[in-house]
């Protein structure tokens, strides 16, 4: 073995002192210059930039610099030692100089790089047949040679005969006589076109249906409005709804008491009487409609719980094991691995029959195979840092046995998963899915894997119907993906998306799908959004932060899903969820457990609509934290409703038809 | 008044003889299971404390797995790598004693540790991104007056272990499934070199977008930290998988010692004066102790429960501060160690799985 030489303090000294001085020379930066303080560059261009340190006196000061451009992220390429600049887009940027020294300041000049040559300007439509007196808005897209839309470029909007059609300059356009007219907007010279020809406006009677003349809040009334003139029904005369309210009941600040859209879709939040109108230039034709309360509130009974207070209580699953007795399994959070089984036949009396602790932290999802004799938790938090899943036979929850266990390029943290046809859906660490074979549950193997192409993609959450995959992708939405059941082909080997649709504000945590009876086919898409911290933090405090709301998509054509409505109560977030025979089963963590009545077709926020059923908040005086409602999943079994509280548990309660007048 | 731990290492390095004066330290810890730092003081002597508790993360009900910590050489923040998110990880920016949020920083997939150079102007966070496939990550570079990635550096797979040497001039990481030291030149921020530990010669760099290829007959390391020692010449580098400390002369670039260390050494640090070594031995729930000069072992220190984790060396060489992160719910352990003695002298229960910590004063 080699031995070192002994340890020389004039090395160590000179090493100090070498640092003191580079510490020392850029202590004294007193300002940074950087030079050119502007410059112009084309897409494509090249230039490089230097900076020079001055101490307070005025007296160049050598040190290292970096250089970068937040703003110009994308836009440059910016060699960070050399200062050397390569322009990608257009745009005006700032470039930092930094110095690489204790007192972090910095100079900056200003990149100016030309925007390509505009290329053309699109108009939203096309052109064709107008009617005079008719007005819609037109919207125009400016895009340059690079194929980028330019939308800071102004747009001048005209028309070639103001005495056939005049248009402002938010690209509202309206016809005023019979003729040829061009349509033109124009941004830096170069223009856009479509050519309308106005015919005088046929129309001579107008007429409005609804497709129901009484309804009640929530419901969604379709008015259909027929345009006529003498020689038959004009169909290609834009039609305008409006709508005049009277609400049973008014108050200051209140929500609209109705909507209508631009399909004449109509859905009302207040009972009242309300008349849609649909106009054409000149015509008017109107139908009022009553609209009466829903009537759905029911009572809560509680029936059973089983508490769980020595930690953070996550997932559960109920069902009817092979004994034919019911079962149900929870999983904990942020803990000490483990994992419980109940006999829950009685879901007044549930019994605890049999735990497990795994080396993990959080067993945070917990699923039973269809036949009810596999178990299989997820583990997060391993102390090996290999997590993986876990598969046990449950045939007898009172004496249940880890069969294997799987964690082959697992080892991120399993965070979700679903079983479904001999196979389990894994969630791995936080970017895919993996499908491991269980047929054989002592030998799991993996058979395929899916993962989005996105940038910066991510998956939470996982849920199977009938071949059918749809997964919860936080910026991403959900995803829809063949792995069987579908016509595209898709095998647990061979998972094959079919659609994607990203909802508005883009945190989808979970997603449950639904076929209603009314024909749409819906995917219920919870938001996650929280808040740094608790409510203060200090134990036995109510966590108060969670956000965030559940879309609703009509999936029923998946090439074109459309969000039609949303749940969003004002003072919690959206957590797991549970669909059953038109309702939806909600937990909103602070917001406790909600039951909406989502039968129809749906539209608008429902939480405004009368829908509610019921609201329940389980208080727990010995709960992990007391008396903190926090609730995590449903699940629906036998006509109990079975819900996971983080602090307290798994509570079991019924609905109860009303005994008392609840508004 | 506080003094910045790189003068009072020096001090304390260049001190000869006399008895220390009885001192505070202070230090942040991440619990990386709980999303909590806890900021603890220790009086020569006394008990340790947790000062405070500072929570973490976005989301309440998921844990984002702090796991880096580093101290702004002036004393004036700190800075913690979130692991998970959505799915990349973060860089958060502490105002020290308030411990409120100053900035925050996009980074790669689990950012593990981090480092900040003397200057105090950037720091450099390791993607260990430790569960993904094994193909080359990188290193972000950011700046921390704005909290902006200027550049993510492609090193290797699943690097670990973010250190600078004394005077900032070199970056030290290492690759824990390519087997390789990379070092980054601390002006140009270029990885300059690459070394393979295995076969003690100059790298290339891990194919991007391609596998990691397991070592040649079997041998493997995994080194997981790097510790550059204060003479400027050798960087010490912990096999986990291989039972040993490798000595990395700079000049040679070459390994040139091998000191075994069985246990699974995790992390390392050195005393001031260099002439200690101390490695956490994760797989056997210990502290070890080496002579840097001889390379024998001079203590070997049990802790209370097993998974032994960060460890960091007082700046006047008294003690050593080590993390221990237990199993499942076992509450997170800092354990003080008397380096002389060898023989803990404190220890206090934090949040689950301690990881990551960084001294931030000394006071006294």
């Amino acid at each position: 073995m080699k031995t070192r030489s002994t340890i020389r303090p004039t090395i160590l000294i000179l090493a100090l002192m070498a640092l003191a001085t580079t510490q020392a020379a850029a202590q004294d930066v007193a300002r940074v210059e950087v030079s050119p303080a502007t410059l112009s560059l084309a897409v494509g261009e090249m230039a490089t930039v230097s900076a020079t340190a001055y101490d307070a006196s005025g007296n160049v000061i050598e040190v290292p610099f970096i250089y970068f451009s937040r703003d110009g992220r994308g836009s440059l390429a910016i060699d960070r030692t050399t200062g050397e600049i390569e322009a990608f887009r257009g745009g005006e940027f700032e470039v930092l100089a930094r110095v690489l020294g204790p007192t972090r300041i910095s100079g900056t000049m200003t990149v100016t790089v030309a925007f390509p040559p505009l290329d053309r300007v699109e108009i939203s439509r096309h052109g064709g047949r107008y009617y005079t007196g008719v007005t819609m808005r037109h919207k125009a897209t400016v895009i340059d040679q690079a194929d980028d839309a330019r939308d800071e470029v102004a747009v001048t909007w005209s028309t070639s005969d103001e005495n056939v059609a005049s248009v402002d300059r938010f690209g509202v356009f309206t016809a005023h006589a019979p003729g040829q007219v061009t349509l033109s907007a124009s941004a830096e010279g170069v223009v856009g076109e479509i050519t309308y020809q106005v015919a005088d406006n046929p129309v001579t009677a107008m007429a409005v249906e609804a497709s129901q003349s009484r309804g009640r809040t929530g419901d969604v009334i379709h008015f259909t409005a027929t345009a006529s003139s003498a020689g038959g029904t004009v169909d290609d005369i834009p039609v305008t709804f409006g709508l005049m309210s009277d609400p049973d009941v008014i108050a200051t600040a209140d929500i609209p008491p109705a909507e209508v859209d631009e399909q004449g879709r109509f859905v009302a939040y207040r009972p009242g009487i309300y008349t849609v109108t649909a106009s054409v230039p000149g015509r008017t034709a109107h139908s009022t409609v009553e609209i009466l309360p829903r009537h759905v509130v029911e009572e809560v009974e509680l029936v059973g719980h089983a508490p769980v207070s020595n930690v953070a209580t996550s997932d559960l699953w109920v069902w009817e094991g092979v004994d034919g007795r019911d079962y149900a399994i929870t999983g904990t959070h942020n803990g000490h691995g483990s994992t419980y089984w109940w006999d829950v036949t009685d879901p007044a009396s549930p019994v605890l029959t049999d735990s497990l602790i795994v080396d993990a932290r959080t067993t945070n999802d917990v699923k039973v195979s269809e036949d009810g004799e596999l178990c299989v938790i997820s583990r997060e938090g391993a102390s090996n840092r290999r997590n993986g899943i876990v598969i046990i036979d449950c045939t007898d929850p009172r004496n249940i046995e880890i069969i294997s266990t799987y964690d082959d390029e697992l080892t991120g943290g399993v965070h979700n998963l679903f079983i479904h046809d001999d196979h389990v859906y894994a969630v791995n660490n936080g970017i895919r899915f993996d499908v491991i074979n269980i047929e054989d549950p002592a030998n799991p193997h993996r058979v395929g894997r899916f993962e989005l192409d996105t940038p910066g993609h991510a998956i939470h959450d996982i849920w199977i119907v009938d071949g059918i995959a749809y997964t919860s992708n936080w910026n991403d939405g959900v995803a829809v993906i063949d792995v069987g059941g579908g016509d595209r082909g898709g095998s647990p080997a061979n998972p094959v998306e079919i659609a994607r649709f990203r909802d508005i504000g883009g945190a989808t945590h979970a997603a449950f799908p639904y076929r209603s009876p009314t024909g749409r086919f819906y995917i219920f898409m919870g938001d996650e959004i929280g808040a740094p911290a608790f409510d203060g933090q200090e134990d036995g405090r109510t966590p108060e932060f969670m956000s965030g709301y559940i879309h609703v998509v009509d999936f029923t054509d998946p090439e074109n899903p459309e969000e039609v409505a949303r749940y969003e109560i004002p003072e919690a977030g959206s957590h797991n969820m549970w669909i059953e025979d038109d309702r939806l089963y909600a937990a909103f963590y602070q917001g406790g457990l909600r039951v909406l009545d989502i039968s129809g077709e749906l539209k608008g926020n429902l939480y405004h609509q009368g829908r509610e059923i019921a609201v329940y908040k389980s208080y727990d005086p010995d709960g992990f934290v007391a008396n903190a409602p926090f609730t995590w999943g449903p699940q629906m079994h036998k006509g109990n409703l079975f819900f996971s509280e983080y602090f307290s548990g798994m509570w079991t309660v019924k609905l109860q038809p009303r005994r008392t007048l609840i508004p | 008044m506080r003094a910045p731990l790189a003068l009072l290492a020096a001090l304390a390095c260049t001190a000869t003889g006399g008895e220390a004066a009885a001192q505070s330290y202070w230090a942040y810890v991440a619990a990386e299971s709980e999303d909590e730092v806890a900021l603890l003081r220790y009086d020569a002597g006394g008990d340790l404390v947790v000062e405070k508790t500072i929570t973490t993360g976005w989301l309440a009900a998921e844990i984002e797995a702090p796991h880096g910590l580093a101290i702004d050489p002036a004393g004036d923040y700190w800075y913690l790598t979130l692991g998970h998110g959505f799915p990349t990880g973060r860089l958060v920016k502490y105002e020290t004693g308030s411990d409120t949020i100053v900035g925050v920083a996009d980074l790669g997939m689990f950012p593990a540790t981090i480092a900040v150079p003397p200057h105090g102007t950037l720091a450099l966070a390791v993607n260990a991104n430790f569960h993904g496939d094994h193909v080359p990550s990188t290193v972000t570079i950011v700046d921390l007056e704005t909290m902006f990635p200027i550049a993510d550096v492609v090193t290797c797979t699943m690097p670990h272990g973010s250190r600078f040497n004394a005077d900032g001039s070199k970056h030290y990481s290492a690759c824990m499934m390519d087997n390789q030291l990379v070092e980054i030149d601390g002006a140009t921020l270029d990885v300059t070199r690459r070394l393979d530990l295995i076969a003690n010669e100059p790298a290339p760099a891990p194919m991007d977008g391609h596998m990691a290829m397991p070592a040649p007959g079997g041998a493997n390391c995994s080194p997981t930290w790097t510790t550059p020692h204060p003479d400027g010449n050798r960087v010490f580098v912990p096999c986990n998988r291989g039972d040993a400390i490798l000595e990395v002369d700079l000049a040679s670039w070459r390994v040139t010692r091998r000191i075994e260390a069985p246990g699974a050494p995790y992390n390392l640090d050195l005393t001031p004066d260099g002439t200690k070594l101390l490695a956490t031995l994760k797989g056997s729930a210990k502290l070890g102790i080496w002579d840097v000069e001889t390379g024998e072992p001079l203590h070997l220190i049990d802790s209370l429960i097993p998974v032994t984790h960060g460890v960091v060396v007082t700046p006047d060489g008294r003690y050593a501060i080590v993390t221990v992160e237990g199993i499942g719910g076992d509450p997170g352990t800092v354990e003080v160690i008397d380096i002389e003695a060898g023989a803990r002298v404190a220890s206090a229960q934090i949040g689950k799985q301690a990881g990551g910590i960084v001294l931030w004063k000394m006071e006294g």
